[in-house]
């Protein structure tokens, strides 16, 4: 029996349920499970479901190894959820049908299963902005040094 | 032939399914060897020949697995169970020797699902993106990939079959395949006589209708058909898998001369079947049709026009006969 005012069932005012990564792991050694969580709950605190991990760390043939499940994400991004800030960047823009979009490239998720879905995974916009920004810097980066690099050899 | 895969703990082996069906009756997909109206290894004549010719000794399917130590247990029975134990130990043998499929290699996958250049240099790794959805078959799953050039295409079967290992583990698997299905490495599992085991592991480790299945289960075949070793696999499940290798490659001659040697005369005329049933056009099957023999003659026809090493299957033939001669005379 639980009584009113418990310190096990905390309850919150306002808040609404998000899909975000919680970190895991030991030191030096990150690991996120994705998971659908109320905003005001702790970051690694108790969540309503897990949908998947993202391995950060490159594993012996090279790749980021990352599982979702995506029939589950569908029913929570059915149900309301909002995407964190990182999780946007990796599975894409729920409702970003916009004209500037072009044609429905997914972003790193699963495209073909969901492209009919309404705007689940069309690309997020800091993506392109950031490979841009990028892009730039390297540029940038490229073109000034030959301009130090001559008169700091003498 | 309608077959229900078992499960038995150690080597458990699941068939490709087929689009829309978790569970494949047999070994539906295209005919191993091609051709239209040519028997495949599933059709039930096929699979009758190589089950009789497979054999039953229950010593060896019931050889005991290494597992914890216990003391054995005696039962006393009268005539009548015992006779009905050993019924029932024939149709847990004959479950256990269910012949593993023999597939087509698969086709390796090529799909670029999506190119986005401007993402170039943003990443320096490749993202692997697995759909765990649980009640998606295997074959169906959606793994996809995205290159640090931004393209975005589908996993190839090795990455595949990784992934689903890590996500989805079996057992008697393993992420990374052993060493030991190497070339180099199986030379030496068969100096060792132990095809059947290296035969159970392949199957555990890889799918029916990959690269490395076929070219472990080729090595295998290769080496036994080359040392006559082929009583290793009689009374196993790979049995009837050899035979087939051997008589699509027409590689029959050692084995028909081991068959005679063992008295064992039927086997020797469903392998000869077999043969015209793959082979219609060669002149011992026309023959046989012909003359509709039976037996020892049908062994005699195929010996004179099929096969290379005829001398000593006439001579093993010629032994046969003095033997059964001498023990009716006797």
């Amino acid at each position: 029996a639980l009584f009113a005012g418990s310190r096990l069932l905390k309850g919150y005012r306002g808040g609404h349920v998000v899909i975000r990564f919680a970190l895991g792991g030991c030191t030096n050694r990150p690991f996120f499970r994705i998971v659908a969580a109320h905003s005001r709950r702790a970051r690694d605190g108790k969540y309503l479901e897990q949908l998947g991990c993202l391995d950060p760390l490159p594993n012996a043939h090279g790749e980021r190894v990352a599982g979702l499940n995506l029939e589950r994400l569908r029913h929570w991004l059915g149900c309301g959820a909002q995407l964190s800030r990182p999780a946007e960047k990796l599975l894409g823009r729920p409702g970003a049908w916009g004209p500037g979009w072009g044609p429905a490239t997914a972003r790193r998720g699963s495209p073909l299963l969901l492209a009919g879905l309404a705007g689940f995974l069309p690309l997020h916009p800091m993506t392109v902005t950031g490979a841009e920004r990028l892009r730039r810097r390297r540029g940038q980066e490229a073109v000034a040094p030959p301009a130090d690099g001559s008169p700091g050899a003498r | 032939v309608a077959v229900a895969w078992p499960r038995p703990a150690p080597l458990p082996l699941r068939p490709p399914p087929a689009p829309r069906r978790r569970r494949v009756n047999g070994l539906g997909n295209p005919p191993a060897g091609g051709g239209a109206g040519r028997p495949a290894f599933a059709d039930a004549a096929v699979q009758n020949l190589l089950y009789k010719m497979t054999g039953l000794n229950l010593q060896k399917v019931f050889r005991p697995v290494k597992k914890e130590l216990k003391p054995p247990r005696y039962k006393l029975m009268t005539e009548a169970q015992l006779e009905e134990a050993t019924r029932k130990a024939i149709e847990e043998a004959k479950e256990k020797l269910i012949m593993p499929p023999v597939l087509n290699e698969r086709e390796p996958i090529d799909d670029v699902l999506a190119e986005d250049k401007f993402l170039e240099g943003s990443e320096t790794t490749k993202y692997v993106f697995t759909d765990l959805t649980y009640s998606i078959p295997h074959r169906e799953r959606f793994i996809v990939v995205r290159e640090p050039n931004g393209v975005l295409r589908k996993a190839t079967w090795e990455e595949r079959d990784r992934m689903i290992q890590i996500f989805f583990p079996k057992e008697g698997r393993r992420v990374i395949p052993p060493v030991v299905f190497k070339d180099e490495h199986l030379v030496t599992v068969f100096q060792q006589d132990r095809h059947e085991d290296i035969l159970n592991r392949c199957i555990a480790q890889f799918e029916p209708d990959s690269p490395d299945y076929i070219r472990v289960h080729h090595r295998t075949y290769d080496d036994i058909e080359k040392h006559g070793k082929y009583d290793l696999l009689r009374s196993t499940r790979h049995f009837g898998g050899m035979v087939w290798y051997l008589v699509n490659r027409k590689k029959t001659d050692g084995l028909l001369i081991d068959m005679i040697h063992r008295d064992l005369l039927d086997d020797a005329t469903s392998l000869i079947t077999l043969y015209h049933m793959l082979h219609p056009e060669c002149q011992s099957a026309k023959e046989a049709k012909e003359g509709n023999l039976q037996g020892v003659d049908l062994i005699k026809v195929f010996v004179k026009t099929e096969s290379q090493k005829e001398g000593y299957i006439q001579l093993a033939l010629q032994a046969y006969e003095e033997a059964t001669a001498t023990s009716t005379a006797s």
